[in-house]
């Protein structure tokens, strides 16, 4: 009887050097690697997980998707004979960046520093210290930060400067007091890491202070509401909007924030429907908790959302009176500048600002082996284990984090980022990092010439369809 | 499902137009201020304002404009002589108003204190993520009533629509009519009390018996706005928790969600 396994050495045929007992003859490799495409180790982990959960698994962190285009598919190139380039090292380039500054319907528009900010990242998914630690660094530097999905906190709003007030459908603590506190209001429509579902907290991380600021009860996985409560379509956020800018008395800029899936139609909805800024955050997006499969398969990457958005607003006439924001998957000063050379006008950053602070840095690396992984490659940010007091609610992690030390490295974090846009843009000939434009870069790959219609480089050409 | 006839609630009688905005008025005055087809924010700038002056304010002509009265403070009083658009008394913080016909989607959302009450019916979506306070509709409210609520009192003398209550946190719907099917879907905490017929509970709901010192207190509340009436049979939603927590395994719940 042909089992397939037993080698018959004696067979003239054989391969009897480097087989392996027990395995099909000359199949050794593939078997002993697990190499099927389909199959691979990870698929069959879910599968496996999923037979012992009776769900779909979650975590944190950000897409683990292998097949998605990248920013990394685009090059500068800067000034050289058709155009003159700045002194890197000592010629000034503007960095400030205004964002809602629209005539007769906001009074006080967003000032920045630098083109780079803080995420909506809520307190619950973060801890108290984090969120104060990215406050006071954003402060230092002139750039702002955002509340997120839980509420306003006290500490968070006196260590910000400028402070953005989120709005989510669950409306957690939605107060008056913290709107007109606020130096703008942020409407949150979706996610990049999670698009068409609301937020996800899990119970480990809903202590008591949290589960009070969300009028839930104690350790609930809260799953929240993805539609807002007294809004359906754009005409009905148009009302909405107006709203609001009577609650705080057209003093403040009102954003709208989105998980990026159709930003041709979308931003166009949103930007008629009233609001100053757009935030578009890609499939990149960091998140503290999803289901895995959303993650790695809903939404469109950051690089293909960009330049769809920015066309979105020129085509409806509004480029001029609304501001894009674009998020998801920034990790420093060459991904920033190429988001703002493809159309956005400002940058936002979630995860980078967390590692800045101490997210993955090998200190208590028992912790992390604690939950199956090292510094470098964690992402159980959805655990509330956080090793490095960063994404947690246990007061002895949360204590691990020195406020004032993170919020130094975050402040010089964003000086480096904002330095590195500055310098790519001065190279490019620019005196504001705002002029920099899609004729600054070039596509290294068909891809992402397709994506964002930038010239193919050395052919200088765009992608022919 | 039986509507419910707020009875004069719709009749509107015209006021006596005592001293108009703008005239000195002050504390303890009753001002008048026109809606029309002015912008809304010159219109509520002006309710603030007679409202700064300790006045009373009624307001008239309102086309059911949108956005009147949003976000005002205690010790504010006003009543609307006529229909409302969406978010009436949105994020009130104290303000008495009435609405002396009918009042259209987010009435009252996200208030954290004061009274509204509606002569008429109210849209979708009355008392969204309200944290406190009383909303008060004399007539019928839409789908969605008291979604996200957090606190409060929300009493519907008529019936309410679809998927009221869901989600909701805390405080009380009151409806002395029927519900709609979904009733108190996904609610985390809070409490849905019917004294009609309830089309269908939602999801991960559950029909519990009232104590008495929880009917009465409710009674209570209700005699308090001149609709109490003991010999009311209560049935009173509340969350079955099963989908407070992923691993409660229950197929039959997650599956509906
Ligand atoms: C820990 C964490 C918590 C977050 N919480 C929120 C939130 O409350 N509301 C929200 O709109 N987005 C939230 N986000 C998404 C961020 O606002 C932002 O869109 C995203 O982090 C950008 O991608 P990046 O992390 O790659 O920079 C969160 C992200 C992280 C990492
Ligand atoms: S170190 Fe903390 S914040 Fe960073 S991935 Fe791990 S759990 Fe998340």
């Amino acid at each position: 009887m042909a089992d397939d396994l037993t080698l018959d050495h004696d067979d003239p045929a054989a391969f009897v050097a480097g087989s392996v007992p027990g395995r099909p003859a000359g199949a050794a490799a593939s078997y002993e690697s697990g190499d099927s495409p389909r199959w691979t180790p990870h698929a069959i982990a879910d599968v496996q997980a999923k037979a012992q959960l009776g769900r779909y698994q979650v975590r944190g962190f950000s897409t683990f998707q292998r097949n998605l285009p990248t920013l990394d598919d685009l090059v500068f190139v800067p000034a050289t004979m058709t155009r003159l380039p700045l002194e890197g090292y000592r010629e000034d380039c503007d960095t400030r960046t205004v964002l809602g500054d629209r005539p007769g319907l906001v009074e006080n528009p967003i000032e920045l520093d630098t083109p780079v900010y803080i995420a909506s990242m809520s307190f619950g998914a973060l801890s108290a210290t984090a969120k104060a630690a990215l406050g006071h660094g954003a402060s230092r530097v002139g750039s702002m930060t955002c509340t997120g999905e839980g509420g306003m906190l006290e500490d968070e709003r006196e260590a910000s400067d400028v402070l953005v007030y989120q709005m989510t459908p669950s409306r957690y603590m939605l107060d008056l007091d913290h709107l007109r506190r606020a130096d703008a209001i942020e409407i949150a429509v979706g996610q990049g890491a999670k698009p068409g579902t609301g937020g996800l907290l899990l119970g480990m991380k809903v202590s008591q202070r949290v589960a009070d600021m969300r009028t839930l009860p104690v350790e609930v996985d809260q799953r929240s509401t993805v539609r807002h409560p007294d809004f359906l379509g754009a005409d009905d956020l148009r009302v909405k909007i107006e709203e609001l800018r009577e609650a705080v008395d057209y003093r403040v800029p009102i954003f709208a924030k989105m998980g990026a899936t159709r930003p041709r139609y979308d931003v166009a909805i949103a930007a008629k429907a009233g609001v100053d800024v757009i935030v578009l955050d890609g499939m990149e997006g960091g998140t503290n908790a999803a289901p895995e499969l959303l993650l790695d398969h809903t939404g469109i990457p950051t690089i293909a959302a960009i330049r769809a958005a920015r066309e979105a607003l020129e085509d409806c006439g509004m480029a001029d009176e609304v501001k894009l924001v674009v998020a998801g998957g920034i990790r420093g000063g060459v991904d920033a500048a190429k988001a703002l050379a493809l159309g956005a006008d400002a940058v936002m950053i979630g995860t980078a600002a967390l590692i800045a602070m101490g997210c993955n840095s090998p200190c208590f690396v028992e912790d992390y082996e604690a939950m199956g992984t090292a510094p470098g490659r964690c992402h159980h940010c959805h655990t509330g284990l956080c090793p490095v007091g960063i994404q947690t609610q246990d007061p002895e992690l949360e204590a691990r984090l020195d406020v004032d030390a993170a919020a130094e490295r975050v402040a010089r974090f964003l000086t480096a980022t904002t330095m590195e846009i500055s310098l790519l843009a001065k190279a490019c000939g620019k005196s504001s990092v705002h002029n920099l434009e899609p004729e600054d870069l070039r596509a290294l790959t068909l891809e992402a010439a397709a994506f964002t219609g930038v010239d193919l480089a050395g052919i200088d050409r765009p992608f022919d369809w | 499902m039986a509507g419910h006839d707020p009875g004069d609630g719709g009749d509107v009688t015209a006021p006596a137009h005592s001293p108009a905005a703008g005239t000195g008025a002050g504390a303890g005055t009753e001002e008048i201020v026109e809606v029309g087809h002015r912008p809304i924010r010159e219109v509520n700038a002006d309710i603030r304002k007679a409202v700064a002056r300790g006045s009373r304010v009624r307001v008239q002509d309102t086309l059911s404009r949108h956005n009147l009265g949003v976000a005002l403070p205690e010790g504010a009083d006003l009543v609307f002589e006529g229909s409302v658009g969406y978010y009436c008394g949105g994020l009130n913080n104290g303000a008495t108003i009435r609405v002396e016909r009918n009042a259209g989607w987010g009435l009252g959302e996200a208030m954290a204190s004061g009274v509204i009450t509606v002569d008429g019916y109210a849209g979708m979506a009355a008392g969204a993520s309200m944290l406190g306070g009383l909303l008060h509709v004399r007539g019928d409210a839409g789908p969605r009533t008291g979604v996200a609520q957090k606190g409060g009192d929300i009493v519907v003398e008529g019936s309410v629509g679809f998927l009221s209550g869901f989600m909701a946190h805390a405080g009380r719907i009151i409806v002395l009519a029927d519900a709609a099917d979904a009733a108190g879907d996904s609610l985390w905490g809070g409490e849905m009390w019917v004294a009609g017929n309830i089309g269908s509970p939602g999801v991960d709901s559950r029909i519990v018996e009232p104590d008495a010192e929880e009917v009465a207190s409710v009674e209570d509340l209700l005699s308090s706005l001149g609709v109490g009436d003991v010999s009311r049979r209560w049935k009173k939603i509340v969350s079955g928790q099963k989908l407070w927590h992923f691993e409660s395994r229950d197929a039959q719940a997650w599956l509906m969600i």
